[in-house]
Order: C-alpha cells, then structure tokens, then sequence
C-alpha cells in the first residue's frame, strides 16, 4: 500500500509554532522603522498601500464596534445566546458547572505551573487575553450585576485552585487525570441531575455539550478503527478502511441530515427514538471517529518497529504490547492533532444550525426576528458577536495545542 | 483457523447488521406508500432551478446533475481562487515588511478561528445583501454592473462556428504546450535561453487571432446594461454564489496560508543559504529554490483543504445557492423519498472526493519523481 | 490501491441500495399496507403494531405534532420556546381528543422541505403545519389529510412604496418563494399564464427569505395570503407591506397523518371535526358545562352524555372517548374561537371569516353529522 497524499493530510502537522523571537535588539524607533518598513522600495510601496488600507478598515471597525452597531439586541437576548432555551429557574445548574471546571483548570494549571518554566508576565498575560477579551465582552452585554459577581467568583475559584495546586506535594500531580475525570462527570451531573432534557439545551451550552461530548465520544471509537485498520485480518482491515473512508468522503451536514431524516427509517415503527440533540451528537460521533481514526493511525506509524519487536521479545502477548507500549506512545505524539480536530470540530458544531438545533449561531440569526428587532439589519451585529464568540474558544486552544507541540517536542526526534 | 472463524464471524456480524437496517427502510418506505427503487428519477421535477435554464418539466435526474454541476462550478473556481490567495498570504506572513507579516497573521488568526458556515452566512446577510439594490445599481464603465441581485460582468456570446473555434483554442493550447516542451529540451540540451513562456504565449495569441479572423467572430462580446429592474447581456454571478463563494475562499485560504508558511519553514536553511551564496535575488530565490521544494512538502495538506473546500461548499444551503445538497433538500421535498435522494447525495460527494485524491495522487507521484 | 478499495465499497454500497429497491419494486403501489394481511410472522407483527399509532400515543402519553415556527398566527415560537398559533392549537385539539389533555404535545418545528419526510419516517404523529391539500401529496406523499381547517389562497406582497398594483404590473421581477411548496408551483403557472417574466428566488426558509426581501433582493414575496398577512403583522410597522387584492390559487389546508393507518386517521380527522360541529352548536369553551345539560339531544350527544330513548351514552366507535368533545372545546376551544384568538378580526393579522365561516353564514366549513 503506497501512501497517498491523504494519508498523510490528517496528520497535516498544525502549523509550526511560531519561531521563538530572536532575543530582542534594542532598535532605535527611527532604525527599527528603516529595518522593518522602508528597507526596499517595494517594501516601502507596500507599507504605505497596505498600511492605508488597513488603517481604513481598522477605523471602520472600530467605528462599527462603538458607535455604529446596535448592541441591545444581544444585551436582551445574552441568557438565549448562552443557554438557548434551558429553563430560567434551573440557571445555577449551567453557573455551578462553570465553577467545577474552573476550580478543576486552575487546579490543573497550578500542578502544571510547578513542573514548566514559569511564563514571562507578558506571555502570561497574551495566553488569557482571548478568554478575558470573551469575559469582558459578556459581562459588558449583561444587564444584571449578578452574571458578573458568578464570573468573579469563578475566576476567583480558579485562582484559589492554582494557588493550591503550586503548594500540593508532588504526589499529587499523580491523581490529576482522576481530578480531570471527576469534574467531568461532576459538570454533567450538575446539568443533568434531576435537571431539563438534553432537548432544551442551546446556545453556547449546546454548542459546548457537541464538541466536547463529540470528542469524549468520538475517541475511543476512533482507537479501534485505527487499531482495525492495521489489524492483520484482512476482512477487519476491509470493514474499518471503508468506514474510515466512506465518512471522510462526505461533508458533516449530510450526515447530519441523514440523522435527522432517515434514523426513523432504519428502525421499526414504534423503536424508541433519541431526541433531536442527541441524533445530531450520534451523527458528530460517527463522523469524528473517522478523523480521530486516522490520526491515531498516524501515531501507531510514528512508533517505531524496535519497540514493538522488543515487547514481544520479552514475551508481551500482541495485546499487551499494543495496549502497553505501543498505544501510549502512539497516543503522546498525536495530542497536538487531537487538539486540532476538537477546534474543527468546535466549529463544525454551527453545521447543527441547519437542521433546526438551538446552537449559538441558531439563536444568533433567530434574534433578529424577534418583533422587536426584525427588519433592523441587525444580522452584523449578531454574526459579529457570536464570530467572536467561536474565535475565542478556538484562538485560545490552537495556542495552547502549540505550547503544548513544543513542550512535547513533537516532531524534533 | 481461529483466526478466519474470527474474521468470517466480524463480517457475518457487519452483514447482519446492514442487512437489519435494510430490511427495516424497505418495510418502512412500503408502509409509507414511498417508491423502494429509483423509478422517481425520470418524474419531472416540477421546479425552477434559480440561475439555470432547467425547467420544472425536466426529469430530477437532470435536476440533481445541475446540483452537481453547480457544486463543482463552487468547488473549482474556490480552490483556485483560495490557492492564490493562500499563498500569497502564506509568503506574506514571512516577508520581511512588519506591516505586510502582522497583517497576514491578523487575517490568518482571524479567519482561521470562527466555522466556514457563519462566514458565509455573514457574507451573504451582512455583505452581499447590503450591496445597493437593483434600482440603485452601480454601473462602472458600462462593464460591470453589481447590486444585491448579482454582480453582471461582459461576457462571450458564441455565434456561428463558435464551435469550431473552440476547437481551434484548444489546439493552440496543445501547441503552445508542445512548444513549450521543445524549448525546455532545446535548453536542455544546448544552453540557449529557452523563453518558454515567452515561446509558448506568442504560439497560443497567433493562432487564436487566427482562428478569430477565420471563422468570422465567432464569439462576439456582450456588456451589460441595465434597463430599470432588469440587466441585459453580460453573465450574472448571484448573490448566493458570491456569498458561498467568498465564505469558502476567505476560510479556506486562511488554512492554506498556514500550510504555505509551514513548508516554506520546513525548507532546509542550507537552500536558502547556498542560493544567498549564489547571489540570487529575493525573488529568484523563493522562485527557483525555495517554492520548488516546499511545494512537495505542501502538496498532501494542500489535496486535503482541497477536498474539505468541495465537502464545505455543501454550507451553501445556508445561503440558498442551489448547489447538490440544497437541490436533493428541495426533491425530498416535493414528494420523493428521502432515503435514496440522500445516499445519492452521499455517493456523489464520495465520487467527487476520490476523484480529487486520485489527482491528487497522481500529481504527488510526478512530483515525486522529478527528484531523483 | 487505497482507492480501489474504497472504489469498491461504494459500489458494494450502491449495490446493496440497489437491491434493496429493486427486491420489493413489485410490490410498491399494489399492497397498501393496512389492507392486505400480509404474510409471513416477522412482518404481520409489525405492521399490526404500525397500524396501532392511536395506541401507541395512548401508551407514550403524549403527541408528537410537526409544526411551523416562524409564522404568526399560524406557528411561531416565543423567546421562552412557547409555540402558539392557528396550527399549533389544532395539535392541542388532537391531543385532548386522544389523551384528555391540551398540553400533552411535543411541538417539533419543521421546515417546508423536512416536513414529509418526518411524517414518512414516523417521526411525527401528525402534520399541522400549513399544508396544502393536493392530490399528489395525497397520492405519493404517502401522507391522508384530514378535514380541512382553513381555506386559504396565494396572494402576493410588495414593498408600499412599490409602484406594483397588480400582478400583471411585475414584468422582469423578482420573487421570493419558499421551495418545496405549492405556491412555488402555483406562481410558475400563474407567471406563465399570464405572459409575465420573472426571476424566481426560492428559499428553505422563512427568515432567510425575509432577510432578502427586506434588503430588495427581490421585488415580491408570494405565499399563503395568512402566511403574509402573519409576517406583516409582525413587523413593528406593518403599513410598509402592501398585499396585492388577487388571489391566485386554491390553497386549503389541514393536518395530515401518514397513510395506512385508518383508525388514526378517523381519531384526528374527528378531533377536527368537533371543533367546527361544537361552533354549530354554539358550545364554546366557557359554556361547555351548562351545555353538557343541553335540551337539544344532538348535543347531549355530541359532548358524550347520556340521552336518547335509553338513556345510554352514544359511543361512535372512533377509538375515541365518548365525550372527547368536551375536552377539546374545554381546554382548545371551538373552530371560532381557535379562529379569534389567532388569526381574527381582533389579532394583529386580522384576518376576516370569509370562506372560512361556518357554511350556514356562507362559509365552507360544514361538519358531517355526529351520529
């Protein structure tokens, strides 16, 4: 089998991390302008062109943010575009859920912090902005004092947690992945518990619920394909390359719509069917397992011969050795891809708007129909918000996926 | 022998299960009084495809070949224009102008991080749509005239012999090639400059003026004009094509650029060095050393933004534009069963995938030889 | 060599649909269903467990009814999820004819292009979602719709300020369409009859449509004369829309069920019913139980009491409690009230009756006799 450019292609790397900059020379402002603008003449034909053009869109932006769009509308509609329509009385479930996990990440961050070099204050600060940029715009929309106090609280929950996680001793950090695990389970219990039905989940939450429920999901299917797809049965082999192949062939929304349309002709009348949300969760599944596979594959490829051949000569059954030397290592060079295809994934989760689901963007185009709002042109303004929504999530994680590449050191062996 | 019993019991297994799901859509679809074959593919289709001459009394068949074509149409002209626009935005992020770099990565940072489909959607509610209206149109210069109904540009109209001359454009771009390869042999072998382009340019204009002159004008030019809501003569881009469009190119280029950056990057510094050495300028440099190598490091992630373009082009039922997935939504709607219209959908997708990984194979391969 | 593979799943794939259709093509069209008892143990099962969808709502408790969201009047949802609506209460009509209460619905909004095959897949119990009684819907659709509910017909929307009074005045324009429905259909034929030209601009959906109008991208919208009457009532200044005075199609529309299922059909199909004879009898919602006492033994029998010679409760056999009238005009209320209340005089669509008054004020609603 000759490896195609597609084999390959999921394991597109993400972008190399940015070069390390050069440690700083100290320009004169007049030098560093000669250097970094004006050393041809073509450059400087570029900077003045493209620095007018820029300059013009940046104004027109920044006119547009401020003073030009009409910002009531998502102020009125916040509670909609984060929880769509989650019932009002049950709203300290989705706030409850926010503090477990931000406890949980400033306890992971504080164990983290002993081991890595500790950040430069600057690069501390450029980490958060995506998220304080997100917290900032939601408090500003919020109408109440109260959003902002459960927003202080967390952040105060988070930082206590780190505090706590420098100061744990070391054995701790062992039982990091069980932290991780309870507050998982522990944020879906608090939304779920005795709680509203996945069907009036939306907005943000919804969009959240997707993708994270779609990785979780996703993964361990994802093993077994790739692990099929390399299995020395040939009818195994067959049955996983086909699906690998049959679901990467397709776009997401077809999928989608196969869920939403043709689930019910697959089963008996009167075959107890999932709801809406959870159909669409199923057709996310199905779909990412096919991508996941191939990374993992990409992976169990990255390991070398030697180890495996060394695990059965120490008379590992082939079970063992690929449960116990090879998946590990296979699984610690594709975190980075893995991160990579939760951000698409995050994204793709908009495709659920076009079946009728409440997500975020859903609720964003919904809004502006609203009798009070309809035919104001308001689609901008919403569009904008939830884009910036959506880019801060997604900004945040290919930045942490590239810290992470390079403590890794992927791809430098 | 354990081990074919294991296999023979994984596909009896797989079998059965499709085999259930089958059963159950062929009871379910005769329960419903739905046709169980792919007889309703010759029933008219009974509806106006909006920028198409299809009409309502054509076969769906036909209906869903203009899906297709209208997908590839979206697909092709994307990818090109997403190639250009992310490799320029790629060399752009490593140029050594701050502005032209800091504003490369703005746009690439940007784009890259918020879902192909709420770009589009902006494009077309919050770009497209906000152009003037068709009574307020812009017209400039008499060649273009755009308003939130199309952007209408001149365009060829064939007259007599357009055929022929088709034909005769076609064998000058087969002999503009064939000169092109004598000159690269004639460099090859002797040293003399080759001009290749300049060779093969002049080849192509001299025989297509001819072919012009002979058949009479073949193809005769057509502005557009408008008169009140209507504009005549020219070619009409929709609005929903625009939107998709732009989605799709501004999304995609954004990824492309970070490939195009990525292999640049991954282009052994030595080269860069011992073309310095060589005394080449920047531009030589990037044209005949760097480019040529990083693009068979690109080449792979290139196929595959490739492919998610033409899988993503299927986000255009968010906007209306009558491409395969929104043309199979609409036959579902009108009285045809859902199960076969979506695994053909499916099939199609699947069909065009393949089609682009197996060019994108065979490229790969060429280039790959070229090497040694 | 990858790609052959794969090559070769998709025509296993192909062929397996292929044959799916192919085995059973002779049978399509000559067995209905509910008909034939069909042989052979598997099947006969679950046929007679598809024939049961009256049961099977009894037993889950509650109807699932595909309805529109973004009509007013018709089917619209709140900021809280609320839906409410002409269409919306004929659900909660079904409902509490089926299950004795209104509120015992799952409201599953759907586009005009999803709604069959929702129906088709058994994915919901009943349509009550605008839909246009026409001979192939009834033929291929595989859908049976019941008693009509509301007479309609297609009429067109312009800007005010727009210089169109009649149709015939939009030559070179162009319309907005919802696709997949009748007036898509109804406004070729009529722009074709009429020599006029047009570009259509269909659209799946009503906000996207919307959306274009309201930015000129087209010059007129056609739909249901209510459907338009419903957007332009939602717009905080109505009198920039003008609805042009001809109507030119026919469109009635009604719930509908999925074919096959007779006993089904006759519980919602009566359900409607009761709605429009309790308007005949004048039994509305606030007078329900002093009429249960009614001298008039037509309704002491319509409401399930008993009267007659032997003083026994009348008892159709619909499948149906014998004073399920009571609970629909109870807790919906009567054809004229559902009317008021959505779409009426006094609503912000201020709709008249017109045809669809009761046929002794002129109208054409006329229930059979319950009896």
């Amino acid at each position: 089998m000759t490896a195609g450019p597609t084999d390959t292609a999921t394991l597109e790397p993400l972008p190399p991390p940015e070069p390390e900059p050069p440690a700083p020379r100290r320009l004169p402002p007049a030098r560093w302008v000669r250097e970094n603008l004006f050393n041809t003449w073509y450059n400087s034909l570029l900077t003045v062109v493209l620095g007018a053009a820029l300059g013009w869109a940046a104004l027109r932006a920044l006119r547009f943010v401020f003073f030009g769009a009409r910002w009531e509308i998502i102020q009125t509609n916040l509670t909609l575009l984060m929880v769509g329509r989650y019932p009002r009385d049950q709203l300290f479930r989705p706030w409850l859920a926010i503090l477990i996990v931000s406890a949980a990440a400033g306890l992971g961050a504080g164990l983290a912090a002993r081991t890595a070099p500790r950040p430069a204050r600057w690069d501390a600060f450029k980490r958060a902005a995506p998220g304080l940029a997100l917290l900032a715009v939601l408090a500003a929309f919020a109408r109440t004092p109260l959003p902002a106090l459960l927003v202080a609280a967390s952040v105060a929950a988070c930082l206590a947690a780190r505090t706590a996680g420098t100061r744990l001793p070391d054995k701790a950090a062992r039982w990091l992945p069980l932290v991780y695990l309870g507050t998982v389970v522990g944020a879906y219990l608090a939304l779920t518990a005795g709680g509203p039905g996945w069907d009036s989940w939306g907005g943000l939450l919804l969009t959240l619920y997707l993708a994270l429920g779609g990785i979780v999901l996703s993964f361990p299917i994802g093993v077994l394909l790739a692990l099929g797809r390399r299995s020395s049965f040939p009818a195994v082999r067959l049955v996983c390359v086909g699906y690998i192949e049959l679901i990467r062939g397709v776009p997401l929304i077809t999928l989608l719509l196969m869920g939403q349309f043709m689930l019910g002709f697959f089963f008996p009348q009167g075959f107890p069917r999932p709801g809406l949300v959870v159909r669409a969760l199923i057709a996310i599944v199905l779909f990412t397992a096919a991508y996941v596979a191939e990374i993992v594959r990409g992976g169990l490829q990255g390991v070398p011969k030697g180890q495996s051949e060394a695990a059965q000569a120490i008379g590992l059954s082939p079970v063992k050795t690929t449960v116990l030397i090879v998946l590990p290592q296979a699984l610690r060079n594709v975190i980075p891809a893995l991160v990579g295809q939760f951000i698409s994934l995050f994204k793709d989760t908009s495709l659920v708007a076009i079946i009728g689901l409440l997500d975020l963007l859903f609720v964003a185009q919904a809004i502006t129909q609203q009798p009070g709002f309809l035919g104001q042109g308001l689609q901008a303004e919403v569009l904008v918000f939830a884009s910036f929504v959506y880019w801060s999530f997604c900004y945040s994680m290919s930045r942490a996926s590239q810290r992470l590449e390079r403590r890794l050191g992927v791809g430098e062996r | 022998m354990l081990r074919a019993a294991f296999q023979v019991a994984f596909v009896v297994l797989v079998g059965a299960l499709l085999w259930y799901l089958l059963g159950n859509l062929r009871t379910n679809l005769r329960v419903s009084g739905l046709p169980t074959g792919f007889d309703y593919l010759d029933r008219p289709a009974g509806v106006d495809i909006r920028d198409s001459p299809f009409r309502p009394s054509q076969p769906i068949r036909d209906a869903i070949v203009v899906g297709l074509v209208n997908t590839v149409r979206g697909s092709v002209v994307g990818i090109a224009l997403a190639t250009v626009l992310g490799i320029l935005v790629g060399v752009a992020r490593l140029s050594t102008n701050w502005l032209v770099r800091k504003g490369a990565a703005v746009y690439v940072e940007t784009l890259r991080n918020v879902p192909v489909l709420v770009t589009i959607i902006f494009m077309y509610t919050a770009v497209v749509l906000r152009l003037p209206p068709i009574s307020r149109a812009s017209e400039w210069l008499g060649l273009i005239v755009f308003s939130n109904r199309g952007l209408v540009v001149p365009w060829g109209v064939a007259g007599t012999g357009a055929r022929a001359f088709t034909g005769v454009v076609g064998g000058a771009f087969a002999l503009a090639v064939i000169v092109g390869l004598w000159r690269s042999r004639r460099f090859d072998e002797t040293g003399e400059p080759h001009h290749r382009v300049l060779w093969g340019g002049a080849v192509l204009v001299i025989v297509t003026a001819a072919g012009y002159v002979a058949f009479s004008r073949p193809v005769t030019l057509t502005l557009p004009t408008r008169e009140g809501r209507i504009v005549q003569g020219g070619i009409q881009l929709g609005p929903e094509y625009a939107a998709l469009l732009i989605g799709l190119v501004l999304y995609t280029a954004s990824h492309i650029a970070e490939i195009v950056r990525g292999s640049i990057l991954a282009v052994p510094k030595g080269q860069t060095e011992a073309a310095n050495a060589l005394a080449l300028s920047g531009f030589q440099r990037l044209r005949f050393v760097v480019l040529p190598q990083a693009l068979r490091i690109m080449l792979p992630p290139l196929a595959n933004q490739y492919l998610n373009l033409t899988k993503n082009s299927s986000l255009a039922v968010a906007v209306g534009y009558f491409e395969l997935t929104r043309i199979t939504g609409q036959i579902i709607a009108n009285a045809n069963p859902a199960p076969q219209s979506i695994a053909i959908l499916m099939l199609l997708y699947l069909a065009l995938s393949l089609l682009i990984s197996l060019v994108a194979n065979i490229v790969n391969r060429s280039l790959a030889l070229e090497t040694r | 060599m990858r790609s052959g593979v794969v090559g070769l799943l998709t025509l296993a794939l192909a062929l397996a649909l292929a044959a799916a259709g192919c085995t059973t093509d002779g049978g399509q069209g000559a067995q209905p269903a509910g008909d034939v008892a069909p042989p052979g143990g598997g099947q006969a099962a679950q046929q007679r467990q598809e024939r049961n969808l009256l049961d099977r709502v009894r037993s889950r408790g509650e109807l699932v009814c595909g309805v529109n969201a973004e009509v007013p009047g018709f089917g619209f949802t709140d900021e809280q999820g609320n839906f409410s609506g002409f269409d919306v209460d004929y659900c909660k009509v079904i409902a509490a004819a089926v299950l004795g209460d209104a509120e015992a619905v799952e409201f599953r909004p759907l586009s005009t292009e999803q709604r069959f095959t929702a129906l088709q897949a058994g994915e919901i119990d009943v349509l009550s979602r605008n839909t246009t009684y026409t001979a192939s819907r009834d033929g291929s659709e595989g859908a049976a719709f019941v008693t009509t509910t509301f007479y309609d017909g297609q009429a067109m929307m312009v800007k005010a300020d727009s210089e169109f009074q009649r149709l015939e005045d939009m030559q070179d324009t162009a319309i907005c369409v919802l696709s997949g429905t009748t007036t898509e259909l109804n406004l070729a034929s009529r722009f074709a009859a009429g020599r006029i030209a047009y570009q259509p601009v269909p659209f799946e959906d009503n906000e996207t449509l919307q959306q274009a109008f309201e930015q000129d991208r087209c010059d007129g919208w056609t739909s249901d004369r209510s459907q338009l009457a419903g957007v332009r009532s939602n717009r905080p200044n109505p009198a920039e829309l003008r609805i042009l005075d001809e109507i030119f199609s026919k469109e009635p529309l009604g719930p509908l069920v999925r074919d096959g299922d007779q006993d089904w059909y006759d519980a919602v199909n009566w359900a409607v019913i009761a709605t429009i004879q309790a308007e005949e009898f004048g039994v509305t919602s606030r007078n329900v139980e002093q009429m249960k006492d009614s001298d008039n033994p037509e309704v002491r029998r319509f409401l399930g009491q008993p009267g007659g010679d032997d003083n026994t409760v009348f008892d159709p056999g619909l499948g149906l409690d014998p004073a399920f009238a009571v609970d629909v005009v109870s807790q919906v209320g009567n054809y004229g009230e559902i009317y008021d209340r959505n779409v009426g005089p006094d609503t912000p669509l201020g709709l008249e009756r017109g045809l669809n008054a009761l046929w002794t004020d002129g109208g054409l609603h006329y229930a059979p006799p319950y009896r």
